[in-house]
Parts: structure tokens; C-alpha cells; sequence
């Protein structure tokens, strides 16, 4: 799942894959905008085919974060 | 066509396109429902009927909510009676849109149940405060009314012409005083705004509408020109799905901030390898034509990238105490360092190289704040607090913000004061300064020296960081801290004792 977010990632900032880690923050070290995150939670229910629910997401800081929140909303399918 | 107030914009379209689609939005995940003119129109003067027959025509109603069929309707039921809307930004902490419910002196507040923390408390903060509509509850509920049985209980016509000059909208903006302020503005100012100006835009156009509905920006181009050219108006559900949205509703334009520019320019980018036109087409669709820009500062060169695309950027300009549109650029003719050309039924000048402007859609002032109106208004001009000027033909260009106002990349006006305010509570805060920095709010924190000794902090910064995210826990998103630098040493300081800014 880290990996496939990795790839997600990658559409929304120039940042290269190997660069990204678990504690990466999504806004403070890789350069996503509010509407950057906001589009990429969009393009993450089409890629897993999950709903994701927004007043949580705005929480999520890291990567890690979303990997956990991801991992959650896929087991509850 | 020019008109003079908003119920002459909903009864004109509504005579020529009564039957056709006036909003679309999702039912479930791919279903679209829609409302047609006539149905908002009979829809909206069932609302003007309650608010009649509730002894509340002619009062201020407060709304919060997404973009909503019931939202629009609470809209034009309480304008076109006579009444004055106060639109609320959703994602306000609850105590603060209280704080906005009483300073406005709203007697009726219409929320949607997203909101449902401010209707829990809204009665007990807000005295005044006589009614409460939900938007989805079915039925009427002990301290709670259902929109949609209240509608059904006072359905009829409703025959009243709001007067030209008659207050209409007090919409709320953050200033550098850092308490909010209530602009005042009339039918004639809104509704000329919206109407004075032919941009060739072709009737029944299909346009999404993604931005929030309490900005003034959304309310007078998306809902109030939309619909003065008989326009499909769709409603984006999340800005999640922006995307998915667009190959839903198919839209041929979308009113944007260049926040949303910046990311739709990297989806288009991403394929760049493949032909223009084809990229185009699966990003936003063949019939997509149009980008309207406004509320923040666009850097020229997506205009160039987007021509690639054959998508037009239309430049404005403007801010809520002009209802709001002050400038804005024609497909025909574009100059790409100008914000556009001046709105015909405004005027400006340079005074000391601040932009000064006057016209129909100058506000009235700030509700209940007449010192604040009389710094901002003198002799009908409104003092825009940008530097600029315009040319010898109509054109505007800005050179900087006279005001300190933080004005983030989505538009959302924050004042630093307010910021540094509530970060300096904390005693381990001796000196604070809040500024924009590459697109995010940064604090610059000197830590108090005398505090950092007594209770023997060994890592200033993460303690600072601490303060900082206690601080974003509650506040809304547009005020969150992403970049925290701590000082050495003090600020440099004004004769006065105040830190110097620049």
C-alpha cells in the first residue's frame, strides 16, 4: 500500500519516490498544497475504491498517517 | 441585461427558461438530480411565505452550509422578501460562527446538519436567536424545524420587489484588525455586479461550481451571473472529487482560485507527452472552454500553459466590500500582467499609490462598525488597500498589499495579528511575528528567555512546535501554522515597540 501511495504521490510534487518516507509530511516536506491533498484523497477513492471521509482526511499529516487511514477504510470494505 | 436587484435576475431567467435545468447535483456516487427555474423560483418564494409568516420577513437570516439546493433556495427566499441573508463559512470553529450569528443580529439561522454542532449551541450563545431550520431533518423536532416540511406548510407565491437601495447580504471578511467584518451590501450593489457587464458568455452554459458559497467571489459569478444567463448550475460535493465531478457534470466552465489552477495544471502536465487536445479531453472534457480565476493572485505563465490546452483564463479582481468584482479580462482581450478591465459601472484612482474605487457595487460600510467604515470608505470611494493603478484603457495592475493581510493561495483572507494574538497566550511565547511564506503561514516565534529558564525546557523548539500544534488543533484550516522558525535574538523593533514587519 506504501508503495502504490508512493506512486499517487508522485503526480501531485516533484519530489522523486525514494525520497518519500513513512514520517514524510504531506505538506511541510513535500511541497502538497490544501487542494494538492484535497485532489489526491480524490484520486485515492477511485485507486482503492474507498470512501473517504473528508472532516477525517484533513487530519492526516504524514504519509504514514495515510497509509494507517488507507489500511483501515480497505479492511472495512 | 442589467438589473437592480436579484429577484429581477431569478424572474427574468425563470420567464425564458422556466422548464429547463437551474441545478444539478449528486444523488448518490453517479446519479445527478436537478431543479428546474420555476422550481427554485416557487421554491424560494415558499421560503420568503415562512419567513412571513414566522414574523421574520426583513430580518437577517444566517445560513451555513455547503453548496446546496436548500442552501440556494434559503438564499433567494430571504433576499428577494425583503429580508437580509448572512452567509457563514462552514468550516468555522462553532464558537466563532456564533460569535457572527449575535454581531450580525440574526434571527434565524438555517444550517445544514454538517453543522450540527452549531445548531447545538447557537440557541444558548446567540439570545436573539429566535428560529432554527435544519436542512435535511424530515420533520420539525422539539427546538428544530425541517426545511423541507416548513416549505411544504407555507408552499404559494410570494409578490414583493425589493428596492434597489434595500440591504440585502451582510457577508463576513477578516480584517487586519483581526475581528471579522460584516460587509453591507444592497440589492443594487450585488445585482449590478453581477449583470453590468457582457462577457459573450453564451446562455445556458454549464458550469460547476467548486468554490465555497459564502465567498462573495462564488455567490455573485458562479449562483448570480449563472443564473442572469439561464445557466446549469452544478454543485461540486467534495473538493476531493473536483476531477471525478467534471467528467460527471461536463461542465464548459469552472470558476477557480489559482490554488485549484496550480494542481490542474500538474494533472495536465503529467501527460504532457501525449498530444494537447487528447489530454485536454480526459482531464476536463471536450466541451470544457473556460477558466475563471479570481480571489488570489495568478502567476501570468498559466495562462500561457492553459492556451496550450485551448482552455481560457479569464483574470478578476475584486474583494467582498465591491460585491465583489472590481476588474476582470475578456476572452478577447487578454494582457497577461493586468487583472483585467475595470467593471463599467465602477471607477478608480491611484491616491498615493493606493487603488481607490467607487461605483454601483461599493458596500454600504461594515455592520455596526463605523469607525472600521470610515477608515475603508471616504466620499463613496472604497480604499482597496492594494497598490496599483489603471492604464488609459480600463486595464489594472497591482503592484503589492498595503494592508499586512495574509491572502492565502485559495483565497481565504487571514489577518497575522489575529494568529500572533493567540499564540502569544502561551507564556513560552515571548515575541511572535506571522507571515505568509511560500504558499503556507509561517510563524516566527522569539521564545520568552526568563520562561525557557524557570521551568528548564531543554528542546525550545519542540516545545514551540507543541504550542503551535495545540493552536491548529482548533483552528480553522485556513489559519493553521505549516513553518515554525525560532529566533536567537529579539525582533527589530519600531519607535513604538512594534516589531517591524519588513
Amino acid at each position: 500500500m506504501f508503495e502504490k501511495l508512493v506512486n499517487i504521490i508522485c503526480n501531485y510534487v516533484e519530489v522523486e519516490a525514494g525520497d518519500i518516507h513513512p514520517e514524510s509530511r504531506f505538506m511541510e516536506d513535500l511541497g502538497f498544497t490544501s487542494f494538492d491533498f484535497m485532489s489526491m484523497l480524490g484520486e485515492i477513492e477511485d485507486e482503492f475504491d474507498v470512501e473517504v471521509e473528508q472532516t477525517e482526511a484533513v487530519n492526516i499529516r504524514t504519509v504514514q498517517e495515510a497509509v494507517d487511514y488507507l489500511g483501515k477504510l480497505v479492511s472495512e470494505e | 441585461m442589467l438589473c437592480s436587484n436579484i429577484r429581477e435576475i431569478l424572474i427574468n431567467t425563470e420567464k425564458k427558461y422556466g422548464s429547463e435545468d437551474a441545478v444539478r447535483y449528486k444523488k448518490s456516487k453517479n446519479e445527478i438530480e436537478a431543479k428546474t427555474y420555476t422550481q427554485l423560483k416557487e421554491d424560494s418564494e415558499s421560503f420568503s411565505c415562512l419567513l412571513k409568516a414566522l414574523g421574520e420577513q426583513g430580518k437577517h437570516i444566517a445560513v451555513i452550509g455547503m453548496t446546496s439546493y436548500p442552501w440556494l433556495v434559503t438564499y433567494f427566499g430571504t433576499v428577494n422578501s425583503g429580508s437580509v441573508i448572512v452567509p457563514l463559512d462552514v468550516n468555522l470553529p462553532a464558537e466563532d460562527v456564533c460569535d457572527l450569528i449575535a454581531r450580525s443580529d440574526s434571527t434565524v439561522l438555517v444550517y445544514d446538519e454538517v453543522r450540527k454542532d452549531v445548531a447545538a449551541i447557537a440557541k444558548e450563545r446567540c439570545p436573539q436567536l429566535k428560529t432554527v431550520i435544519s436542512m435535511q431533518q424530515q420533520e420539525h423536532d422539539g427546538q428544530i424545524y425541517s426545511f423541507w416540511k416548513l416549505l411544504e406548510e407555507h408552499k404559494g407565491s410570494f409578490d414583493f420587489t425589493p428596492e434597489p437601495e434595500q440591504l440585502c447580504t451582510i457577508m463576513f471578511t477578516s480584517g487586519t484588525t483581526g475581528k471579522s467584518k460584516g460587509v453591507m451590501l444592497t440589492h443594487r450593489n450585488v445585482a449590478e455586479n453581477a449583470t453590468c457587464l457582457d462577457m459573450k458568455i453564451p446562455e445556458r452554459i454549464v458550469v460547476l461550481s467548486v468554490l465555497p458559497i459564502h465567498h462573495a467571489y462564488c455567490l455573485s459569478m458562479d449562483i448570480l451571473k449563472g443564473m442572469s444567463l439561464g445557466a446549469v448550475v452544478c454543485i461540486n460535493d467534495s473538493l476531493m472529487r473536483v476531477a471525478k465531478n467534471i467528467k460527471l457534470f461536463k461542465p464548459e466552465m469552472i470558476l477557480m482560485v489559482p490554488l485549484m489552477i496550480e494542481t490542474m495544471a500538474k494533472k495536465l502536465e503529467e501527460a504532457s507527452l501525449l498530444p494537447a487536445k487528447i489530454v485536454k479531453n480526459q482531464v476536463f472534457g471536450k466541451q470544457f472552454h473556460t477558466i475563471c480565476s479570481g480571489g488570489a493572485y495568478l502567476d501570468p505563465s498559466y495562462i500561457d500553459l492553459f492556451k496550450k490546452y485551448d482552455i481560457t483564463i479569464q483574470q478578476g479582481y475584486g474583494m467582498t466590500e465591491c460585491s465583489p468584482v472590481i476588474s476582470t479580462s475578456q476572452r478577447w482581450n487578454i494582457r497577461k500582467d493586468s487583472v483585467g478591465q475595470l467593471m463599467p459601472n465602477c471607477e478608480a484612482k491611484t491616491v498615493d499609490g493606493e487603488l481607490w474605487v467607487k461605483g454601483s457595487s461599493v458596500m454600504q460600510g461594515y455592520y455596526k462598525m463605523p469607525e472600521e467604515t470610515k477608515e475603508t470608505l471616504e466620499d463613496g470611494w472604497l480604499k482597496t488597500g492594494d497598490l496599483g493603478y489603471v492604464d488609459e484603457d480600463g486595464f489594472v495592475y497591482l503592484t503589492g498589499r498595503k494592508k499586512n493581510l495574509i491572502i492565502t493561495k485559495n483565497g481565504e483572507n487571514v489577518s497575522p495579528e489575529e494568529l500572533e494574538n493567540a499564540l502569544s497566550a502561551n507564556r513560552l511565547v515571548g515575541e511572535v511575528l506571522v507571515r505568509e511564506k511560500n504558499g503556507v503561514i509561517e510563524a516566527e516565534i522569539y521564545p520568552d528567555q526568563d520562561y525557557v529558564k524557570k521551568k528548564r525546557v531543554k528542546d525550545v523548539k519542540a516545545a514551540l512546535q507543541e504550542v503551535i500544534d495545540t493552536y491548529n488543533t482548533g483552528a480553522a484550516p485556513q489559519k493553521k501554522i505549516y513553518s515554525l522558525v525560532v529566533r536567537d535574538t529579539e525582533f527589530e523593533k519600531t519607535t513604538t515597540r512594534k516589531i517591524k514587519r519588513f
